[in-house]
């Protein structure tokens, strides 16, 4: 059954059109960051005598998101680079070895797949100070630590539907020449999971790029990312929208740039190769 | 079955007896990540636990290892908290979340799937501008739905404006308001309870940003359904119609499901899009429980109400774990 031409046009028309609509919100984002604030306030949308400008952004960038931008980019490269190692070291364990209290790890792991993140937040501040890490740059290695300790779930849950992929005789070629499970994992496991550790790093950073509820929380505000300057700079009261979406459209970049040009890998990320039922 | 039985019972003693030094090696590999996970999940949320037994502020926070410092209330936290109206105000306001959410995810994330499916060519990039929001930090899009809902130059409001759609209905029971979309846009009251459509305004941002998962998950569910089935549905002359209702959909159950659970999750969880839009008002209208707990433990600051935050997380997370038990026990079944 062939759909005929009518039908397609106007399936291909309605889905544009709501495709068009559906980019609205980031569009008037973007208008209203490159024009001054007085023309806004006739639409964004009109664009008679319109002046296009970046002053927003260099304002925005000179009051304080330029240290914001780093704070985000060091927790999110930090997070990452020790999610992804910590992550795949302990999944090569729950794949490949067995151990007492596995399943019990497993599934203590997993829920931090589903809890609300309110179920740590409260002590995690006095717990924070107990540790000394609750100044200076202290506070950055807190904050990767918990990232680390709360996306150990989706690590373990992603990582392990890469590494079970690896065809068993491969390793056990491995194991008769003498290679250890150390040397296995380096050199046989690692580059073969590649793939897979990419997709989680990807799925990862956005993640933790995107943090609002916990670096609100347990930052000062020299360390705090740009999530949490931005909803600082959101305010019911203020009319200072030319600032607050240059800083939207900033906080956005990074990730919608890496989601767009990784888009295959944070696909496979998300379904582990195969989705389920 | 009593083979397979043995066999697993074999296989569990060689676990239980499995070397010390396999052990050692497997916890070799799992140290760094569980040391991150003991200290800065387990931990906490065990004394989330703990303390919920206790009265206690930030400004003199509950220790387990200095008794003298305990100001122990029994189940006096969960009791208050089940007893405040500003606790059940938030409750509704989730409630409203974890209904309209959802539904409005799934339904629209299903339709918007199968239409592109259906396009010879160029689906990926129409699928693009409704997955591209799910990289946005939910901050952003809420900062991005302020604009959207601003009473002067938001798009919404002139465009209500423009179509002379604009008005306002006063029926009792119900009013709405096709202005002020944030600061009072109307009220259903249900006699036992009021609904506030402020929380629909907040829906919407969170539906433009989350659509993405829904599309992305029954895109894939869709081209796991098998080229027969569709072929031998053509060849006895269905029409799309029955097509997408007794072929597509039955084969979109396992992808409806994840959708599903997962925005249940989400909506139980929300915080960020309240937080930046509204800070849960105007008053407490659009407060949901993220935001009431968040207040209670870092703004109340004064008053010790540390003790009733860590009751309500206690409350939600019991809530999460015990909806998603069959999904958790799902997953679990993975470790093998």
């Amino acid at each position: 059954m062939r759909p005929r031409r009518f039908t397609t046009g106007a399936l291909y028309t309605g889905l544009a059109a709501l495709s068009l609509l559906w980019l609205v919100p980031v569009m008037t984002a973007f208008m209203i960051s490159i024009r001054p604030l007085d023309e806004i306030r006739g639409g964004w949308w009109n664009f008679e005598g319109a002046t296009f400008t970046l002053a927003n952004y260099v304002r925005a960038w000179d009051q304080g998101l330029s240290s914001f931008a780093f704070n985000t980019f060091v927790i999110s490269l930090g997070s990452v680079a020790v999610t992804v190692a910590a992550g795949a070291l302990a999944t090569y364990a729950l794949v490949h070895l067995t151990f007492r209290f596995k399943k019990l790890w497993f599934f203590l792991l997993i829920t931090t797949m589903i809890v609300p993140i309110q179920l740590i937040l409260i002590p995690l501040l006095p717990w924070f100070r107990t540790l000394g890490l609750d100044e200076g740059a202290w506070q950055l290695v807190g904050i990767v630590l918990v990232h680390t300790g709360f996306g150990a779930g989706w690590a373990v849950f992603m990582l392990s539907s890469f590494f079970r992929q690896i065809p068993k005789e491969m390793l056990e070629a491995g194991t008769i020449d003498g290679a250890g499970h150390w040397d296995q994992f380096r050199r046989l496991v690692l580059p073969l999971a590649a793939p897979g550790l990419v997709s989680f790093a990807i799925i990862n950073f956005i993640f933790v790029w995107n943090d609002l509820l916990l670096a609100l929380t347990l930052l000062q505000r020299d360390y705090q990312p740009i999530q949490v300057g931005l909803a600082n700079l959101q305010s019911p009261h203020l009319a200072q929208q030319d600032l607050v979406s240059a800083g939207a459209i900033m906080a956005i970049l990074p990730p919608l740039l890496l989601f767009a040009s990784l888009n295959r890998y944070y696909v496979r990320g998300l379904f582990g190769g195969g989705t389920k039922g | 079955m009593t083979v397979a039985r043995q066999e697993a019972r074999l296989d569990e003693r060689a676990t239980r007896s499995a070397r010390p030094a396999g052990n050692r090696l497997a916890y070799a590999f799992l140290a760094p990540l569980l040391v991150a996970f003991v200290l800065f999940y387990l931990w906490p949320a065990f004394n989330t636990l703990g303390s919920s037994f206790f009265r206690w502020g930030l400004l003199r926070p509950w220790d387990l290892f200095s008794p003298s410092q305990w100001d122990f209330v029994g189940i006096q936290n969960y009791l208050d908290t089940l007893t405040s109206p500003r606790f059940w105000n938030a409750v509704v306001n989730t409630l409203i979340w974890l209904v309209v959410f959802p539904v409005m995810v799934t339904v629209a994330s299903m339709f918007l799937s199968i239409l592109i499916w259906q396009v010879p060519r160029g689906g990926s990039v129409l699928r693009a501008a409704f997955v591209l929001p799910m990289a946005i930090s939910l901050a952003a899009a809420g900062v991005i739905w302020t604009f959207m809902y601003n009473p002067d130059f938001g798009v919404l409001t002139r465009f209500v404006q423009w179509a002379g759609i604009d008005f306002s209905i006063d029926l009792g029971p119900i009013a709405f308001r096709t202005r002020d979309w944030l600061s009072d846009p109307g009220v259903i009251d249900l006699g036992f309870s009021q609904i506030r459509l402020v929380n629909l305004s907040l829906i919407v941002a969170g539906f433009w940003a989350f659509t993405g998962f829904g599309v992305i998950t029954f895109t894939a569910g869709l081209t796991a359904v098998p080229d027969e089935l569709l072929e031998a549905a053509r060849v006895d002359g269905a029409h799309p119609g029955q097509l997408v209702r007794h072929i597509l959909i039955p084969q979109l159950r396992g992808a409806m499901i994840v959708v599903a659970t997962i925005s249940v999750i989400f909506a139980l969880r929300t915080f960020d899009v309240v937080w930046v839009i509204t800070q849960g008002g105007p008053a407490q209208d659009s407060e949901v429980l993220a935001v009431l707990l968040w207040k209670q433990a870092f703004v109340f600051l004064d008053s010790p109400q540390a003790g009733l935050a860590t009751a309500v997380a206690i409350i939600m997370s019991a809530v999460l774990i015990g909806g998603a038990w069959p999904y958790l026990r799902d997953l679990t079944k993975d470790a093998r």
